[in-house]
């Protein structure tokens, strides 16, 4: 009997994991695919005469909704939400390091505020912006909701990232002449990189898709998620696949560009 | 609780007496202690402790984990504030001020070395700090590596490097500080048993090299014993006893160092008979034990606890030797261990610990005993030592209480 033969449980497990990917991925690929639905193609299956004429629709804002100007306001949100998360979070990392008196506290209010309904915190973002005279927009009222999501999980990720962080690094820095800056600068940042970058992945993510934290938040004029939602009303033509096509395309870029730098950092680090 | 040893009046023979001191070069690397203490909490792990370590030295600190040899090291080091007490290092009072400032240098258990630098960046740390350029940090980085046989791997990173290299390269990072003191963390932990005892060979002589003083703390009796000049035991936040390694492998002061330096067995008796150049110790179980008189300042009545070294006891057959001898003890062998030059057997003696000799092959083999064979141990009156201090149980034994 061949050694190398697999039992009868390998066969098994791989189909059920082949089919846990199709349903993690069909929905986006049936997506995917409508998009090129052809002039006379409808909503649904099956796909006739493929083109690419519903991307090019997209962009054209009398028939869909403002895609460009959606994009235009998503976008630089989403950018601004990764920087503070990434600034906020890693410097908290490094504070709640220092096991402060109440910081376990500190730290369970921080992630609790993850079990808040999206929509109903909404609601409260709006209320307390009028009382405070503040104006909804997406910048001010919509950059502080998407933040209440995004900082939880940067702080999560950072805690991680720095429990695994072993003292030695910035005591051996200390030992050979390090100021606290310096070790900061040269040891625990590098050293702590690639954790910075998923939690500017998360932070981007998490804020280009969000639909609760942004419906009352972001004032007259919708982000990318709302206008989609909004298209769903009164959109009936596969634009709307070809939109929910471009924007997932952003995303997984986002998220290459992202694991990619990871990678390479670590390959530098092995000295390939 | 164990009491306070003051190595200067413990063991005379190690380093002077502290008050006696006064002057030294600026560059000396002698370190001492006094009064040093540390808590975490409620926890004592440094007591009371008191040590001087002459200049380049090299001093091995050993105990069991927890005794608080790391914490000293740390103190040392300035990587921990102690709760009370000094640490000087040549005349200088550092607690307080940096490694940099104190001329330590700590060669961390893991190494530590930064995983985003290659090693010739990771040695030329330090120069980087002190805004050396970099043409001449790298050269004097590179003069360091070629100085622990590495400079070929200059830009490797430590992850591509063996453990011995990447010790080699803590190492040099450490040495470019130009220190008085070298402080080893368990360095050789990590290694496996063939590289382990290379790069102790290679530590030994880069520190009469170098003429710095060395601390090293670990918990292997051989390592202490191959590598120290000045060994320090240490249980419980204290200090046992410290001297040079014969003093504490041939001559431990208590039932504690004894046992935990692994090479003697600890009987205990009362002085039962104290007549001329033999003194006579009885046991709890009516052996009798006879000790050089020069050695026992007990009077009669009095607990007295000696040590008899592992290689100097022989091992007979019950019906072979004679009955009734003094310094024999009969028992039943519980299980022999061949060492090679040597052969291990453990005996149950009624009332004792396992009593252990280490019997040379030739005298084994030429009267084999197996587990179970009853047997008569004994050993010549110039082997007996007398400990200072009277058995308290089984402190320090492998075998536990």
């Amino acid at each position: 009997m061949s050694s190398d033969r697999r039992p009868w449980t390998f066969f098994v497990l791989a189909t059920l994991f082949t089919l846990f990917v199709i349903f993690l991925y069909g929905p986006m690929i049936s997506i995917l695919i409508l998009s090129f639905q052809g002039p006379n193609g409808s909503l649904s299956f099956p796909l006739r005469d493929p083109s690419l004429m519903w991307f090019g629709e997209v962009f054209n804002p009398s028939r869909v909704g403002d895609v460009p100007g959606a994009f235009s306001r998503s976008f630089p949100l989403s950018i601004i939400v990764m920087l503070l998360t990434v600034l906020i979070s890693v410097t908290a990392g490094f504070g709640f390091r220092r096991h402060f008196r109440g910081s376990t506290l500190i730290f369970y209010t921080a992630i609790a505020s993850l079990i808040v309904p999206g929509l109903v915190l909404s609601i409260g973002v709006l209320v307390t912006a009028r009382f405070l005279g503040v104006s909804a927009n997406w910048y001010t009222t919509g950059l502080g909701a998407h933040l209440s999501w995004t900082l939880p999980f940067g702080l999560l990720i950072m805690f991680a990232v720095l429990g695994r962080l072993n003292p030695s690094y910035e005591e051996a820095a200390y030992d050979l002449g390090a100021s606290k800056w310096q070790t900061v600068k040269e040891v625990v940042v590098p050293i702590v990189f690639p954790g910075m970058i998923a939690v500017a992945l998360f932070g981007f993510t998490l804020s280009y898709d969000e639909f609760p934290r942004s419906w009352l938040t972001i004032g007259t004029k919708n982000t990318l998620p709302l206008e989609i939602w909004t298209m769903t009303t009164n959109v009936t033509s596969p634009s709307l696949y070809a939109l929910g096509a471009i924007t997932t395309g952003i995303s997984f870029l986002v998220i290459g560009a992202a694991l990619g730098s990871i990678y390479l950092i670590q390959r530098k680090r092995a000295g390939l | 609780m164990n009491a306070t040893i003051d190595d200067t009046n413990t063991a005379p023979n190690t380093a002077p007496n502290t008050a006696a001191k006064t002057a030294h070069a600026s560059g000396s690397g002698e370190i001492r202690l006094v009064n040093l203490s540390m808590s975490f909490g409620a926890t004592k792990a440094v007591n009371e402790v008191n040590l001087t370590i002459p200049h380049g030295s090299y001093c091995c600190m050993i105990g069991p984990s927890g005794c608080g040899k790391t914490t000293i090291l740390r103190m040392v080091a300035g990587h921990e504030t102690p709760t009370s007490g000094e640490v000087f290092i040549g005349d200088t009072m550092v607690v307080g001020q940096p490694p940099v400032n104190r001329g330590t240098a700590m060669m961390f258990q893991s190494y530590a070395l930064f995983p985003h630098l290659s090693i010739l960046d990771n040695v030329a740390f330090y120069l980087k700090m002190r805004s050396v350029a970099k043409d001449d940090r790298r050269r004097q980085a590179r003069a360091m590596l070629e100085r622990v046989q590495l400079d070929h791997l200059h830009d490797r990173m430590p992850a591509q490097l063996s453990g011995g290299q990447q010790q080699r390269v803590a190492l040099a990072r450490a040495l470019i500080t130009n220190p008085k003191v070298l402080l080893l963390d368990e360095p050789l932990s990590a290694l496996d048993e063939f590289l382990r005892l290379q790069m102790r060979g290679e530590l030994k002589g880069l520190q009469s090299e170098l003429g710095i003083t060395f601390l090293h703390v670990t918990h292997t009796q051989p390592e202490a014993i191959a590598l120290a000049d000045m060994v320090v035991v240490m249980d419980n936040g204290t200090i046992e006893q410290a001297g040079t390694a014969r003093d504490i492998f041939d001559k431990p002061r208590t039932p504690y160092v004894a046992r935990f330096m692994g090479a003697q067995n600890v009987l205990t008796g009362t002085v039962d008979n104290k007549s001329g150049t033999t003194v006579v110790l009885k046991t709890a179980s009516g052996e009798a034990l006879e000790v050089p008189g020069d050695r026992v300042n007990a009077s009669v009545g009095e607990a007295v606890s000696v040590s008899i070294r592992r290689d100097l006891i022989a091992v007979h057959r019950a019906e072979t030797g004679s009955t009734g001898d003094v310094n024999t003890i009969e028992g039943v062998v519980e299980a022999t261990e061949y060492q090679g030059n040597f052969v291990k057997i453990g005996v149950i003696v009624k009332g004792v610990e396992t009593f252990v000799a280490n019997v040379s092959d030739q005298a084994y083999f030429a009267e084999p005993v197996i587990p179970g064979d009853k047997v008569r141990v004994s050993w010549n009156i110039d082997a007996v030592h007398v400990l200072a201090k009277v058995d308290a149980g089984n402190e320090g034994s492998p075998y536990g209480v």
